[in-house]
């Protein structure tokens, strides 16, 4: 049995004759919380595009649960994703926007709130269920996105900078969160930051320059190995 | 099976909730019919002498012609209203969410074609109702057997809409729609005067309205309120919804994020 959740093979990729990804692999094993970080303008949030199908494949490879991303019925069955950019529905309740996503993801309503009941509570969501979210603040929309995105118990968490535009708290609150959901639900996570305070030494990590994929590993290893003191100055020797 | 009826269920669900919020949108659609229906049609009655036609029976007032067109408006606007949505929300919002999803995507751009249908079909009874109240001569069993063929129309103009608005990059902006699509359009029809009509004044213009499928749908409106049925009709509308879905999943896939 295949021990990575997600794996990329020889991945290109161009918008028309600029090339952005440039022969990149990378993978993530199960069960573990994985960064992929790099500066804007790096490529990340076009591997996140391929990896959703947001973008079509041009070259390479893309498994995900050894399923191939062409097979996109089975490939992203079991995938949670958290965009950048904000996608609920404002003029929804919060309540309301979970039904509309778990109607997506083929649950009726009964089963959508089932589903996630515990994590409602653990995101201290109970009171905002039935508030429009255009009447909540940036952290408690954050929240109800990332609880969105466990509606259908994925085995595998995009998240596309999902701190982005938020205080420290809530920054660290949701990150605390999404490595818990890793010890205790054995969920994969593809973390997607530019931000080196999101990243622990334990973490695996890929980092990403203009398009190529410069090492991945454990964050530690890769400091040791570079004779670095510490990640930002591993990746600053990186990306020089 | 119960993956694509809970998705289509949830598609329904959001546009109506959106619907039923935003009754702003509601009545600016209902207006702008009415507008035409109230100012335009009293008007424009005293220039036009319209002679009986299929499928009415007798002599009818301008009223009564324009109304079945004033519902392909009504369709008309929420088609491209909602299509160009579509399109920006693809770059930068809640499309993104039914795009990855791991269900088909045309059917997925189908369900959301439908729930746009429905919305639209709820503004159209509603102007009918106040065009009935307003006089007009319509039954209410005309309008029930109506309603399918609103919803297919409207499905056809969703559609149409989505794949223009996804091939043609000037497309989007609403203002330029009106201009160039919208307006074309609905004054090429059979929406506000018979064909006949614009046969008498010209031919090439006469031929462009033959050729154009908003004409087919206006008649199939025009038809069924009045309980009637044209098969060559009804055969334009049944090849158009076929080709216009087409066209809506291959625009759809070619437009580039």
């Amino acid at each position: 049995m295949n021990k990575n959740i997600l794996e990329l093979k020889n991945v290109d990729f161009s918008y028309g004759k600029k090339m952005v990804l440039n022969n990149i692999s990378f993978k993530i094993r199960k069960g573990t919380f994985t960064v992929l970080l790099g500066l804007n303008g790096a490529g990340k949030s076009t591997i996140f595009s391929l990896i959703t199908r947001l973008q079509n494949l041009q070259t390479g490879e893309i498994e995900i649960n050894d399923y191939p991303i062409k097979n996109y019925s089975k490939a992203l069955k079991d995938i949670g994703i958290v965009f950048q950019e904000p996608t609920l529905d404002l003029d929804l309740t919060v309540k309301q926007n979970l039904h509309y996503y778990g109607s997506l993801k083929g649950l009726t309503f009964k089963e959508t709130l089932i589903s996630i009941e515990d994590e409602i509570k653990k995101l201290e969501l109970e009171d905002v269920l039935n508030t429009t979210v255009r009447n909540l603040n940036g952290g408690h929309r954050r929240r109800v996105e990332i609880l969105r995105a466990l509606i259908n118990k994925p085995k595998l968490l995009l998240l596309d900078e999902p701190t982005v535009g938020l205080d420290l708290k809530s920054r660290f609150d949701i990150l605390n969160y999404v490595r818990d959901l890793v010890k205790r639900e054995n969920l994969s996570i593809l973390w997607i930051t530019h931000l080196f305070d999101e990243v622990n030494e334990d973490d695996d990590i890929s980092i990403i320059k203009a398009g190529k994929i410069m090492d991945e590993g454990i964050v530690k290893d890769i400091v040791t190995k570079y004779e670095k003191d510490n990640l930002v100055d591993t990746f600053n020797f990186l990306v020089r | 099976m119960k993956k694509y009826i809970s998705c289509m269920k949830g598609i329904i669900y959001k546009e109506l909730i959106r619907f039923l919020k935003q009754k702003s949108r509601f009545f600016s659609a209902l207006v702008r019919p009415l507008l035409w229906l109230f100012i335009f049609s009293v008007g424009f009655k005293t220039a036009l002498g319209l002679a009986i036609t299929p499928p009415y029976e007798t002599y009818i007032t301008y009223e009564t012609y324009i109304v079945p067109g004033l519902v392909g408006m009504v369709l008309l606007f929420n088609g491209m209203q909602s299509s160009l949505t579509m399109i920006f929300d693809r770059e930068m919002g809640s499309m993104k969410i039914l795009l990855t999803s791991y269900i088909n995507r045309n059917y997925l751009l189908f369900c959301k074609m439908f729930a746009t249908a429905i919305v639209s079909t709820l503004q159209a009874l509603a102007f009918l109702f106040i065009a009935k109240w307003y006089g007009v001569e319509i039954s209410y069993y005309g309008i029930l057997i109506t309603i399918p063929v609103i919803i297919i129309s409207s499905i056809i103009l969703n559609a149409f809409a989505l794949f223009i608005s996804s091939v043609i990059k000037q497309l989007e902006n609403f203002a330029t729609v009106m201009n160039f699509v919208i307006f074309p359009m609905f004054f090429l029809s059979s929406a506000l005067y018979p064909l006949w009509k614009i046969k008498d004044s010209s031919i090439l213009l006469f031929n462009l309205s033959s050729y154009n499928p908003f004409t087919y749908l206006v008649e199939a409106i025009r038809f069924a309120l009045y309980e009637k049925f044209d098969t060559q009709i009804f055969l334009v509308i049944g090849i158009s919804f076929i080709i216009s879905l087409l066209m809506a999943f291959v625009g759809f896939k070619l437009k580039k994020v």
